[in-house]
């Protein structure tokens, strides 16, 4: 008797689990920080979600408080002051999250290697898990970055941060 | 007044102060003055209406001179008159405040101090402004002893100074905005101290996308900082790198062929198209207009495209090398820039139809935020902001550089002062730009697109204006001969319109605030972040998106509109 409980028990999370996967992955909510980038991959995010690129049509819209957001697009080198910011923003994500590093100063410092108030990249202050080089990267390459994620958490092939999801260049 | 009635009447002002004249430049009168004479000299330019205060450049000398020295830029028309105060490294220079005479130089003073260490007597807030706040105190990074890889502490969490949770002070609030405000381009961490509904006090705390850009450029070659500055602002890149250019052209005596000046203001001038576009939409989203919001940044698709068929990318076009430009225009792309704009100017003109006939938008708008003649000139407005309220301050027309000789534009002037009268401005120089590339395009003059740079700079110091989208850009640039220059000193016009928010916000309500950031600061490129508001009555944190609701809301209610 004891038995069955358990069983139906496990189905019962188990069904549970797959509802909540199913709806995260149509309708991934994104909260977008600045860490002190120049702008450029801030306005190329907004202009996804504008009408030519229409990131929504993946389920995917930008909302104004990380406690609502999957993901974490973060752009730029991490300066000091912002690092505290970045940090907390991250923390107040509830997990599952994801961390999308947009351009490439926030890859590796990129234009602001060696600056002295900035830390070289977001990956130097939260896990990382898609890699969107470009500078600025074309919404294209954002877009791409952010279905290759969607696509391995559906496929089950999600291996990041251990091994990061990187958007190559020849996404044309 | 010509250029040299100008320069005589400032030297006359100074007189009395005089301790050393210098012409750097034909266009240049630098005076050295004693700091005790700084105030006196200030207000004697001030009381004859002599210019206005561009910026305050700090210099660090070297540890041979062993002497720092403050450079006070007041410009008019194309005259540039410098008020130079040395002082020795040790005990810590000083100078006098100014701003009590002229109110913007807070912000000049404020980073002098901590960049450079200056004492600056006087001086009403010397808090941090662009550094962290656990840096380590008497470390100043513009100093030439400090290298730029020397190890620093990082912040630890929790070391913050501001505010960061809403706290009350007897019946006052204190409201912390920011700085997830990734829509500035310096994301500015606002505190708005408001009773009740409405705002009392406000502070600003900037520098959480300082990166150290100035300090960075002294160890890089001529060359890699153009690059580097071109990234100073993604929304306005062209005209950074064009500032740099410019500038260090000027040192080298190189003379910029002219098809090659002419691109750079084609390249400018869709800038700004794409530029004030992309501001319609974020101000049309803040007044909870977002079907405005999309359509103006569908229409802005089309002047991505026409730069990414002229230069290659989107966003950091890299138009400009040093000496010209790096690529040429030829039929085909006129044949698309012409289309373009065709395209485009038929879609601002009904935007301009919309902001002022929209019932909604013009309450959010009309009379909100309004700023005198008197206001905007003491407070050192520039650009558009300016001009919304009758200043024509705009150095295309004041100091014509490059090729605004060849293709003059004229300047957009309203008097209303309100944020309608800043969309309006910025509307209709759309219209101008889109009429002057059409004439650029069909007059682009033959010849060469580079003219030969050296590889090493004369030594030298000089001094670049120009106009971003966002108002004036200032450019002081020092070489001593070598391959690197010895000095860069930006200053962006968003530093001068942030006296706006700062002084307007107080007696307006809440509901106003989003609007009137991104009405007065025009440098946003995000559209969400996130505030946290507590009212008197119920302790709850809002967010950026429930006080933009809320302020749609309240306008609603206070016009009796129905849902419909």
């Amino acid at each position: 008797m004891e038995k069955i409980i358990v069983k139906t028990d496990q189905m019962w999370k188990q069904v549970l689990n797959q509802v909540q996967d199913w709806s995260r992955l149509n309708s991934l909510w994104a909260i977008h920080f600045n860490s002190g980038s120049c702008n450029g991959c801030d306005i190329e995010i907004l202009a996804t979600l504008t009408p030519r690129y229409d990131v929504e049509r993946f389920g995917i819209k930008l909302k104004g408080s990380p406690r609502h957001a999957d993901i974490l697009i973060a752009t730029g080198p991490v300066t000091r002051q912002a690092r505290e910011r970045l940090l907390r923003v991250y923390e107040q994500m509830p997990a599952p999250k994801f961390v999308v590093a947009v351009g490439t100063c926030s890859i590796s410092g990129g234009a602001f290697l060696g600056c002295y108030n900035t830390l070289g990249g977001i990956d130097q202050v939260i896990p990382v898990d898609v890699f969107i080089p470009g500078c600025p990267p074309r919404p294209e390459a954002i877009v791409d970055g952010i279905i290759q994620l969607l696509t391995a958490l559906k496929t089950g092939t999600f291996t990041a941060p251990q091994k990061p999801i990187v958007v190559q260049e020849n996404w044309l | 007044m010509n250029d040299e009635q100008t320069l005589q009447q400032a030297e006359k002002l100074l007189a009395p102060f005089n301790k050393e004249t210098l012409h750097p430049e034909t266009h240049r009168l630098d005076v050295v003055v004693t700091s005790e004479d700084l105030h006196a000299a200030v207000t004697a330019l001030h009381d004859a209406k002599w210019g206005y205060l561009c910026a305050i450049t700090g210099l660090d000398n070297g540890p041979e001179a062993n002497n720092l020295e403050a450079l006070y830029h007041f410009a008019q028309d194309s005259v540039v008159t410098t008020l130079r105060v040395r002082a020795p490294r040790s005990p810590a220079a000083s100078v006098p405040t100014i701003a009590d005479i002229i109110p913007p130089a807070v912000f000049f003073e404020r980073e002098l101090h901590e960049m450079l260490g200056f004492d600056v007597k006087g001086l009403s807030d010397s808090s941090r402004l662009f550094l962290p706040d656990d840096f380590p105190p008497e470390v100043y990074p513009m100093r030439a002893d400090f290298k730029q890889d020397q190890p620093v502490p990082v912040i630890e969490v929790g070391s913050e100074t501001f505010p960061n949770e809403p706290t009350k002070i007897g019946n006052t609030f204190i409201v912390p905005i920011g700085p997830q405000h990734p829509a500035l381009k310096e994301p500015g961490h606002f505190e708005f101290t408001v009773d009740g509904e409405v705002v009392t006090g406000v502070r600003m705390r900037l520098g959480y996308a300082h990166r150290g850009i100035e300090k960075a450029a002294e160890s890089r070659n001529w060359i890699q900082n153009l690059y580097l500055f071109e990234r100073v602002c993604g929304i306005c890149s062209h005209i950074h790198a064009t500032a740099y250019c410019m500038g260090v052209e000027n040192l080298a005596h190189v003379e910029v062929p002219a098809r090659a000046q002419a691109i750079r203001e084609l390249v400018s001038g869709l800038e700004r198209i794409h530029s004030h576009l992309l501001w319609l939409g974020v101000a049309a989203h803040e007044a909870g207009f977002d079907t405005l919001f999309m359509y103006s940044w569908r229409d802005r698709e089309t002047v991505m495209n026409i730069l990414e068929n002229l230069t290659g990318n989107r966003v950091h076009y890299s138009a400009n090398v040093l000496g010209g430009v790096k690529f040429d225009v030829d039929l085909e792309h006129a044949r698309t820039i012409k289309e373009g704009l065709d395209y485009l100017e038929g879609r601002v003109r009904h935007y301009l139809e919309v902001v002022t006939t929209d019932a909604m938008l013009l309450q959010r708008t009309r009379g909100i935020g309004t700023i005198t003649r008197a206001e905007a000139e003491r407070y050192g407005l520039l650009g558009p902001t300016a001009r919304a309220s009758g200043v024509i301050r705009d150095i295309r027309v004041e100091a014509p550089y490059g090729a605004y000789h060849r293709f003059p534009i004229s300047a957009i002037v309203e008097t209303a002062g309100d944020l309608e009268a800043r969309l309006v401005v910025r509307l209709k120089e759309m219209l101008v730009s889109c009429f002057t590339l059409r004439t650029i395009v069909d007059n682009l003059p033959a010849g060469e697109l580079t003219a030969r740079m050296p590889r090493k700079v004369p030594a030298g110091e000089t001094i670049s204006r120009v106009e971003a989208p966002r108002g004036e850009l200032f450019y002081f640039i020092k070489s001593n001969g070598t391959e690197n220059p010895a000095r860069v000193h930006i200053r962006t016009p968003s530093l001068c319109n942030w006296t706006s928010v700062l002084e307007k916000a107080v007696g307006h309500q809440l509901a106003d605030i989003p609007m009137m950031i991104a009405g007065m600061d025009p440098c946003f490129s995000c559209n969400d972040r996130l505030v946290t508001v507590v009212r008197p009555n119920e302790s709850r944190t809002w967010t950026w998106r429930e006080l933009r609701e809320y302020g749609i809301e309240h306008y609603r209610d206070l016009k009796n509109i129905s849902e419909a």
